[in-house]
């Protein structure tokens, strides 16, 4: 029989606010242990905890990325369990009032189809602290670190819409860009910024009942995501196909065994309204002005360069998958340059230097303006591709113009006549057998002499120029 | 601590000796956060907390020259009167002011017992900021005293807006608290809630009857007020502050401060044998309730937080109707000092818990024989944010009876 699985996601977000959700201390879960703390965040008793305002409006912008509608009142809730992670015995998540319901990304499925995946809605939380395990003593210890302890997080819950690991795999690949788009959060599954739990049931396909789901957590990559949900089809199809039942449990993704592997059950406490936090009224001027600072979102950017700078899809995929790349092609290709050369210098050579740096361009010192100038520089053939490739990680580390740059490091391509003319002569008389040997109707020798007359000029050769003096002088003896 | 964490209160008081409360004496309970003082509320959970910072009220009076006494003994976690014994300096003259944390009554019950004026005020009116309690939604600071002027007197100095009380309801937060009572505009029409007096007996009965002429002597004309929804308010008072002492109570787990029990093998065993030993058998049995009513029974919660909204609009409905309800202040047939079970405890509460149900004022008045233990005593209740004209009703009855005796 065939199947068809349905999947539904639960994504963590940490909101990069500066502070934590309900105190002033610093959101940077990473520094020495228990630094970021103080009596909220501690839940010593009779504290007062205040709604982060930075918090709150990130919250609400990713909402609106998502396409979701901000409620106009919602409510913290407390998840009640006991854990020594949870200073306070209960979790302040927003349960039966959330921030935001009914939103939606679109994806473009296995088929190439454009698919529309429903989010059911959004909510804010606190993370947890963390807990460290030292088993190395003679009595194991378990140690706390309370610096992520209220840490802002959202939630966003899916529709279990999705059909597939590609559905899966694009739906958080969309989700990410559009919430990295609003600069609310960074969104790295390997940092765990952006944590994804699956729920996956499988039916006969072309049924449409909803089968037990099981719920498939610890996957830290994009590409562990959709292995992780494509095992687990297989595993509960196998199930199906041998009539065992599927309950409804947990299970966690080991990456180095790929596979999951049942985890113990976890308390599912209850949620309570909170009286201690101030409930949350939205009202339409607030959110307006909060809308105005919503971005445009990839789909309509890729739409706009298809359309006004005629990138193909693929390059206009390319230049919108980080909204500081596209505002840099965007601002350079607004200098009169060739748009699809500016994509292919971004995509080609730009981001592969970034990767290797790992920074991202605003870590850099590069601009628009200077980026367009080293460009405008290699269009007029005052230095080569060559050059160029050398000149652009200077640009990310200085402010000077590219103009200096090259003059400083002797980059300006060899244009001149006599220059490049005696350049050939003198390669052509260093290397008579192979001269001979191209004259004799060996027309590969010709990329050889090539690669010398430009080694011999330092990389500077116009290789247009030198191409067509070195093709004359050949020919002509 | 972060270093971006802020101290929300002053420490020295600026001239303390020039403040409106220079020299009164304050008992308070230990439910109160004074830096680095002890603060256990009463439960062994909190043995050795020592507060970081002020609580906003405690530095409010120390601004204005209060003196504080050493913390008194108080019920577990300030929920019922067993053990309290904060009102007792205050009724021996040694203080002029108690703050007693009331949940359910506690401030005007034990002001009752002792013939002294009880108050409990609007829900927010008085910054909660730094008080321990057991549900938030209810607990109030009280404030009892000989007389009701000395009451007002510290309300001028401890009431209003409070940034760092963040759950401060709106009202609260916008309207600034003014002690001064309007001449031209004194409570004059009072409702008395009928369902009030059924478990009244005839001595009781009888008493309640005289203060209520008491009343109508100082000008203020009485009504009867049909309350069919009064017997609600036990119940839904008891299930929400089950669930909410459940959840409040969770924060006392002995991984950060107070007690922790010394043998455990593993954190699960850590937190059941911490837990089993850091509350007393009255505060288990509200944890039980609760967490049946969280884990089991939800739909009963629901249908008390819906029951409170009924409730909150019924008492709001005739308090248009008249300035203040008035009910009695206890049954004499309890005894809330020596109550230790739930049931006791509601009993002897009955009276003064809607007050804390809807967050309105109520101020309780000691009848003229003032250790009478037959007299049920005079609660009034006033419209919310009415706190100031409630107290000034007690001015003015308190001097009209100075003179006519
Ligand atoms: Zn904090």
């Amino acid at each position: 029989m065939a199947y068809e699985a349905v999947i539904g996601l639960e994504i963590h977000v940490q909101l990069n606010a500066a502070t934590k959700l309900f105190c002033d201390c610093p959101n940077r879960p990473g520094d020495d242990p228990n630094r970021n703390i103080c009596p909220v965040c501690l839940w010593l008793p009779g504290v007062a905890p205040q709604l982060s305002r930075t918090a709150l409006e990130k919250g609400v912008l990713a909402c609106l990325a998502l396409n979701c509608t901000i409620q106009p009142e919602s409510a913290f809730d407390q998840k009640v369990y006991y854990y020594p992670d949870l200073p306070k015995g209960y979790q302040l998540s927003q349960h039966h009032q959330p921030l935001a319901r009914d939103g939606w990304v679109e994806i473009i499925d296995a088929d190439n189809q454009l698919k529309r995946l429903r989010i059911h809605h959004i909510h804010l939380e606190e993370d947890v602290a963390k807990l460290v395990h030292e088993t190395d003593g003679r009595t194991p210890i378990s140690l706390v670190d309370f610096n992520r302890a209220g840490t802002p997080l959202i939630e966003i819950v899916s529709e279990p819409d999705m059909r597939s690991p590609h559905d899966a795999m694009a739906y958080v690949k969309t989700l990410r860009a559009q919430l990295r788009y609003t600069g609310c959060a960074e969104c790295s599954l390997e940092q765990g910024t952006l944590r994804v739990d699956a729920n996956i049931s499988v039916r006969p396909r072309g049924s449409d009942q909803l089968n037990t789901k099981v719920e498939v957590k610890n996957m830290n990559s994009i590409r562990n995501v959709g292995d992780a949900i494509a095992y687990e089809i297989e595993r509960q199809s196998a199930c199906m196909e041998k009539g065992t039942p599927i309950t409804l449990h947990t299970r966690l993704w080991d990456p180095d065994k790929r596979m999951t592997v049942p985890m113990r059950a976890k308390f599912e406490g209850p949620c309570i309204p909170d009286p201690s936090v101030a409930r949350i009224v939205i009202d339409a001027p607030w959110l307006a002005e909060i809308k105005q600072r919503l971005p445009e979102m990839p789909a309509q950017k890729i739409a706009r360069f298809i359309k006004d700078f005629g990138l193909t899809p693929d390059e206009a995929a390319a230049m919108t998958a980080e909204r500081e790349w596209a505002t840099l092609f965007e601002a350079t290709s607004d200098h009169g340059l060739p748009p699809r050369k500016v994509a292919n210098w971004i995509s080609t050579r730009l981001i592969p230097v970034l990767r290797e740096r790992r920074q991202s361009l605003q870590e850099t010192r590069l601009s628009a303006d200077r980026f367009a100038a080293l460009l405008d520089l290699l269009e007029q053939g005052t230095i080569n591709a060559q050059a160029a490739k050398e000149v652009l990680p200077q640009l990310l580390d200085s402010d000077d113009p590219p103009e200096t740059i090259v003059a400083r490091g002797g980059f300006a391509q060899v244009s001149a006549g006599d220059e490049l003319e005696a350049l050939v002569d003198r390669v052509i008389a260093q290397h008579p057998a192979d001269v001979q040997d191209f004259r004799n109707g060996n027309p590969k020798v010709l990329g050889f002499l090539m690669g010398q007359a430009m080694k011999a000029s330092g990389g500077k050769a116009n290789p247009k120029r030198l191409k067509e003096l070195l093709g004359t002088k050949l020919g002509a003896a | 601590m972060s270093q971006t964490h802020t101290q929300h209160t002053p420490a020295v008081p600026d001239n303390p000796a020039a403040g409106p409360l220079a020299g009164k004496r304050v008992a308070h309970q230990p439910n109160w956060s004074v830096r680095g003082h002890l603060c256990s509320a009463g439960c062994r959970a909190l043995e050795g907390y020592r507060a970081l910072e002020d609580a906003t009220l405690i530095a409010r009076l120390q601004t204005a020259g209060a003196v504080l006494a050493n913390p008194a003994a108080m019920a577990e976690l300030g929920f019922g009167l067993h053990g309290d014994t904060t009102v007792q300096p205050v009724a021996q003259g040694a203080a002029d002011l108690a703050l007693v944390n009331d949940t359910l009554g506690e401030a005007r019950v034990a002001a009752a017992a002792h013939g002294m004026f009880g108050f409990k005020p609007s829900y927010g009116r008085v910054s909660r900021c730094g008080m321990i309690d057991l549900v938030p939604s209810m607990a109030c600071p009280g404030f009892i005293a000989a007389g009701p002027q000395a009451i007002l007197d510290a309300l001028a100095a401890v009431a209003g807006p409070d940034p760092a009380d963040v759950a401060m309801p709106d009202d609260c937060r916008e309207i600034p608290f003014d002690a001064r009572p309007s001449d031209t505009d004194p409570l004059q029409n009072a409702g008395v809630i009928i369902q009030s007096l059924a478990s009244l007996d005839g001595t009781a009965r009888r008493a309640f009857e005289a203060a209520l002429a008491r009343l109508a002597a100082a000008g203020v004309a009485v009504q009867e007020i049909d309350l069919p929804d009064y017997p609600l308010f036990r119940d839904t008072h008891q299930v929400i502050a089950a669930v909410e002492a459940s959840s409040s109570a969770g924060k006392f787990d002995g991984v950060r401060y107070g007690y922790r029990a010394p043998t455990a093998k593993h954190w699960n065993e850590m937190y059941l044998e911490t837990r089993k030993s850091a509350f007393g058998p009255l505060l288990k049995a509200l944890l039980f309730q609760g967490a049946y009513l969280q884990f089991d029974n939800y739909a009963a919660f629901e249908q008390a937080a819906r029951l409170r909204r009924r409730l909150v609009d019924a008492l709001a409905g005739h308090l248009k109707k008249v300035d203040l309800l008035v009910m009695p202040t206890r049954n004499p047939a309890t005894d809330a000092a020596t109550a230790t079970t739930i049931a006791a405890i509601y009993d002897a509460f009955a009276y003064t818990l809607p007050a804390n149900l809807a967050g309105l004022p109520a101020l309780h008045l000691p009848g003229p024989q003032t250790t009478d233990a037959q007299d049920p005593g005079l609660q009034l209740i006033g419209r919310r944010l009415d706190d100031t004209r409630l107290l000034a009703l007690g001015v003015r009855m308190a001097d009209f009876e100075k003179e006519g005796r």
